[in-house]
């Protein structure tokens, strides 16, 4: 076994955990890039190894639950989605739990949120006008709310209450801080606000949620599908089960979606020449004004491609952990039960072994034969299982705009960072671009 | 052509059904995800346009292609 080394830096009582509270992305690029791809951190006597290899995490990736827990990894969300859901579940609910996720997102039910997306996007698109300047972030942000809270509670749940909804995820959202890593019920205000958002958002659902009883009606969204699934026992999901399973797939969603859209839409205003054959691809299938869904459903290879590459540099979830339960021999490895493993996606997509030149923006390099080259959506048993609504969504916003618009940088191109303010990375704000109808 | 898949990583998505019906069938599977089920291990050489586009559609890449 070789040995595993310790990241310099560490401070007496609280280790690295200062600068990963700072950047958890570029605290592990350094881990990684001073001691190789096992690399300990330490946060407040917590040691993490940092898993970097393909063959590693595909070791990783397949190991069981009871071996490598997440659930003890990510306690800090409990209080988010509430007890009972998801890892405040037992684990065979939980697998439950997330089996239904999986069916509100089958194919046979795209091409009725493709339906719904595509509304969206027209109707939001419409107030453009010819040219402009806007935080292209804050645009996605507030187009994928309407997108998101119209496909999982219905189009009357998104005209009247969106905003608060939005309004009290981000409570939610401010409170997975890396703070809540060490401990999500210390006594301070963004965690009260959490608890209160929390239980405001219960009764918003819950209210729709007898509606929907009263009246018989079904709708073509996900919360007919979660009052409609059963666990195995033949028992429903509870209201607040229900409750939880939105805030959970919102969560999954959300921001993943906004922020890769935003770094799509910034790599493609600062590379006009890769961005151009990728809006004469769309021109070929798609005209301003009809059709959007369909085209969102279809093949699109070179803008796939483009936001493909988008996820490689920019991956929203910049780190996944696990908690070793008993001795994990990986490699010629063994990291000792009471460790955690950390996997980062951010630093596994710039390996030069995989990528050559793993910085430089590239949509035609070819994804790495390796599976766990490219883990994006991380990978295994615990994968994302909203890549394709997350693809359909991003492809359905750069079908609309792309076919009407150009883009330029507003502020110098190197401005535009990768920035952490939660766990999620995101772009530095404001993202301002500039925009111009095509001739 | 010789077809595989990884099944230990497959969540039963069903998109290579979408694409490949004849070789692909997605088995329901109570608690847990749904996963597929090869219908035919060495699919003649016409329906190779269809098992490669359920190869791309795959979002676990769990599935393989020999010959």
């Amino acid at each position: 076994m070789s040995q595993r080394r310790m990241l310099s830096g560490a401070k007496p009582g609280t280790g690295h955990l200062e600068e990963f509270l700072a950047h958890p992305a570029l605290l592990m690029l350094r881990a990684w890039r001073e001691c190789g791809e096992f690399a300990e951190f330490d946060l407040g006597g917590m040691t993490n190894v940092l898993v970097v290899g393909p063959d590693a995490l595909e070791a990783v990736f397949r190991a069981p639950d009871e071996q490598l827990s997440a659930a003890e990894a990510y306690g800090y969300m409990v209080p988010i989605f509430g007890e009972g859901i998801q890892f405040g579940a037992p684990l065979d609910l939980e697998r439950q739990q997330v089996k239904m996720q999986a069916t509100a997102l089958r194919p046979e039910r795209m091409k009725g949120y493709a339906h719904i997306i595509a509304g969206e996007v027209e109707r939001w698109i419409e107030r453009w006008g010819d040219a402009g300047e806007l935080d292209i972030h804050g645009e996605f942000k507030e187009l994928v709310l309407r997108t998101s809270t119209h496909c999982l509670l219905g189009e009357e749940f998104r005209n009247k209450l969106s905003e608060e909804f939005g309004a009290l995820l981000h409570d939610l959202e401010l409170a997975v801080s890396p703070a809540a890593v060490v401990d999500p019920f210390a006594a301070e205000e963004i965690f009260a606000r959490r608890d209160r958002s929390r239980a405001r958002l219960a009764e918003l659902v819950t209210a729709v949620i007898e509606q929907r009883k009263k009246s018989g009606e079904t709708q073509p969204d996900m919360l007919q599908v979660f009052m409609e699934l059963t666990y195995l026992d033949g028992r429903k999901l509870s209201d607040d089960e229900i409750v939880g399973m939105l805030i959970w797939i919102m969560f999954a969603g959300f921001h993943t979606s906004s922020n890769t859209a935003t770094w799509a839409a910034v790599e493609l205003a600062r590379h006009p020449e890769l961005a151009a054959p990728v809006a004469r691809e769309i021109d070929t299938i798609y005209q301003p004004g009809s059709g959007l869904s369909f085209a969102a459903l279809r093949e699109i290879p070179l803008l796939e491609r483009f936001v493909l590459e988008v996820l490689r540099l920019h991956p929203p979830l910049v780190t996944l952990m696990r908690r070793v339960k008993s001795d994990f021999h990986v490699l010629d490895q063994v990291i000792p039960a009471g460790h955690t493993l950390a996997i980062s996606p951010y630093v596994t997509h710039r390996d030069p072994a995989w990528f050559r030149e793993p910085e430089r923006f590239d949509p035609a390099r070819p994804l790495p034969e390796p599976v766990f080259a490219y883990i994006p959506f991380g990978g295994g048993r615990r994968k994302c299982v909203g890549n394709a609504f997350a693809l359909l969504q991003v492809k359905a916003i750069f079908c609309a705009l792309l076919s009407r618009y150009e883009f330029e940088l507003v502020d110098p191109p190197e401005t535009y960072r990768d920035v952490m303010p939660s766990l999620i990375l995101q772009v530095s704000e404001p993202a301002r671009l500039r925009y111009r109808r095509k001739e | 052509m010789r077809v595989r898949v990884d099944l230990e990583l497959c969540q039963g998505h069903a998109l290579c059904r979408e694409e490949a019906p004849e070789v692909f069938e997605v088995i329901e599977r109570p608690g847990t995800y749904d996963q597929v089920k090869l219908l035919d291990e060495a699919p003649p050489e016409r329906l190779r346009k269809k098992v490669e586009a359920a190869v791309r559609h795959c979002p676990n890449r769990v599935i393989q292609i020999e010959g």
